[in-house]
């Protein structure tokens, strides 16, 4: 009996013990969190990209100077860059970029502007339109493409509208403005309402000071509103501007780059080039080409919304 | 202003007086609904034309001149697409885990680096420098990245794992995270986070327990962000996927186009199935999406 009370004392003795050291060892660990609380937050972000964007940019700009062999890779230097130089076909897939994004991007930026402006002014059921142009952004771009290729195909819908078979994908000289419509349909929205967030923003009192001076619409549209978006119209072209360099599951779904070069655009010449030929050196002396492209584009944009990020 | 400037405003030209009495008289105003009406006919119809054609029997999808609205609903068709291509189920299997994984990891990671960022000084400035790092990261063209990843993974034999796909889809979800919560963080008041302190929270419990649950508009907004981001994805899954083990929608849909045919009955139908998600998430979350898409830059 007396030896039973003794055990048990001496458990509880001993449950208090773990108990307490575990408290303590528990403040130990929460003091320790809260030391490195900025790290632990933050570390996990850094390491993920790092490893996955640092480290595989490097082994692109490796890649890029290498040759690959079925017994192995060898270094050749400069020598997929210089082949880049006389690659006609890599010439080409720049132009189709170059001129997909030119008329692209211009296309949306004036529909979509004109579009934000008429949005801003009374309007009944605004959310619900800005709901509804929204749709086209967030579908996926093979859906995009699917829904395209369905409108396009042969005697289908847009030949029946257009009144002949106009051969929307399979012309070689009319498939890239298909596929640019395409485009346009997917991102005006984007424009419109970047734009239209930019004139809400605008106070009131600008506007009616303008109007009691007499300020005619054009004035007011050039010395007040063009003014206060500026900086969010460079903002919306840029995105637009290197989310079209690099378009790919559109082009893959509506044409795979063909007929001919005809919508070759970079990425899909580059998924040639990788994937299709095996090319891996080369391919890589087109990313780093392309990367150099987007950098200057990225230096850009941050300078121009002069964002910060700071407590 | 200059005073050169501001002068022709005081001598209202007769155009300018005719455009006011414009916009008092009702055409303007008709004229402002019928080009919003044409622009959202535009922006709509293709997706009509997809969910009816995915109802139409193949004769009728084919049909020319088309039919503008199906004849008979051909509800069958959605049974006939699992009966003759029973891997799709795993398709969307895949893209479900892939998308929920993504988004709770992508989420938690981003946001937890937003609040390190926005509440802490690190020496080297670098609280100013990784921020701005890691939203570069978002111009890199992911065709740039591909290829060395795809040595990679070969390498580590994660090709056609969805491991693979999931590691990938975070780390570009990220940038998206970190930059949508810094607003949302930014405007939680300092003295919230002390006086949980004071009442004997720790720093990170008070992080968990009070501060997040504050934010979860911001939570659930780039959550959407990323699951629509990470559901339409097909240049990762298409290059880093060979059979249904670990192929998503996107994937499953290209493969209905071969070199010779395109099964328009069964695409349209996956296609319907693969966009009524985002459909749904964008209707919850639309002043959000715009912010993810502008990268911030329209602050609501």
């Amino acid at each position: 009996m007396a030896a039973d009370t003794s055990d048990q004392s001496k458990m509880q003795t001993d449950i208090e013990g773990v108990l307490q050291s575990n408290d303590s060892t528990s403040e130990r660990v929460f003091l320790w969190v809260d030391e490195q609380l900025k790290w632990l937050l933050t570390l996990p972000a850094v390491a993920i990209l790092f490893a996955l964007t640092f480290y595989p940019l490097l082994r692109a700009l490796q890649m890029s100077t290498q040759r690959f062999l079925p017994t192995g890779t060898t270094f050749v230097g400069a020598e997929n860059f210089v082949k880049l130089l006389s690659n006609e076909t890599f010439h080409t897939s720049l132009l189709v970029t170059g001129k997909f994004i030119l008329l692209a991007v211009g296309i949306e930026f004036l529909l979509g502007f004109a579009i934000a402006l008429l949005l801003n002014k009374k309007l009944k059921f605004r959310g619900l339109w800005q709901t509804l142009i929204l749709i086209p952004m967030i579908l996926s771009p093979t859906v995009i493409g699917l829904i395209w290729r369905l409108l396009y195909t042969p005697d289908g819908l847009l030949d029946f509208v257009a009144g002949g078979n106009v051969g929307w994908i399979s012309e070689p000289s009319v498939a890239l403005y298909s596929v640019i419509l395409t485009d346009i349909w997917q991102w005006t929205p984007l424009v419109v309402l970047v734009l239209f967030a930019g004139l809400q923003s605008i106070p009131t009192h600008v506007k009616e000071a303008a109007i009691m001076d007499g300020a005619s619409p054009f004035q007011r549209f050039r010395d007040i509103t063009l003014p206060y978006l500026s900086s969010l119209i460079v903002l919306v072209l840029i995105i637009r501007i290197v989310d079209a360099l690099r378009v790919f599951a559109k082009v893959y779904i509506l044409t795979r780059g063909g007929p001919g070069d005809s919508t070759n655009v970079i990425s899909m010449e580059m998924y040639r080039t990788a994937f299709r030929f095996s090319s891996f050196g080369e391919a890589s002396a087109m990313a780093i080409s392309l990367l150099v492209i987007v950098l200057a584009l990225a230096m850009t944009f941050v300078k121009t919304a002069n964002i910060e990020f700071s407590s | 202003m200059s005073t050169e400037r501001s002068k022709p405003y005081r001598e209202k030209s007769q155009l300018a007086q005719f455009r006011e009495q414009l916009v008092e008289t009702g055409f303007a105003t008709v004229l402002k609904y019928a080009a919003l009406a044409v622009f959202l006919v535009w922006t709509l119809f293709p997706v009509y034309w997809l969910v009816t054609a995915s109802l139409k029997t193949r004769e009728s999808l084919l049909a020319f001149p088309p039919h503008w609205i199906p004849t008979q609903l051909a509800f069958a068709n959605y049974i006939d697409l699992f009966v003759s291509r029973p891997t799709f189920v795993q398709f969307i299997f895949n893209s479900v885990i892939i998308t929920l994984v993504t988004t709770v990891i992508a989420t938690l990671v981003g946001a937890f680096a937003s609040y390190g960022f926005v509440t802490f000084e690190f020496p080297y400035n670098l609280d100013f420098h990784l921020p701005f790092y890691i939203l570069s990261t978002r111009f890199m063209p992911p065709i740039v990245t591909i290829i060395p990843l795809f040595i990679i993974y070969r390498n580590l034999e994660l090709v056609n794992s969805i491991h693979a796909l999931i590691l990938t889809y975070v780390m570009f979800n990220i940038p998206f995270a970190v930059w949508m919560m810094k607003g949302f963080f930014e405007e939680i008041p300092d003295s919230i986070v002390e006086s949980a302190m004071i009442d004997g929270h720790t720093h990170a419990g008070a992080f968990l327990k009070i501060v997040l649950p504050l934010v979860k508009p911001g939570l659930i907004a780039s959550a959407i962000f990323t699951m629509i981001i990470t559901w339409n994805e097909l240049l990762f899954a298409i290059i880093l996927t060979h059979d249904e083990r670990a192929m998503t929608i996107p994937v499953g849909l290209a493969s209905f186009i071969t070199k010779y045919s395109v099964q328009w009955v069964h695409m349209s139908v996956a296609a319907t199935i693969a966009l009524v998600p985002v459909l749904v998430f964008s209707f919850v979350a639309r002043d959000q999406l715009i912010r993810g898409f502008s990268m911030g830059a329209v602050e609501k």
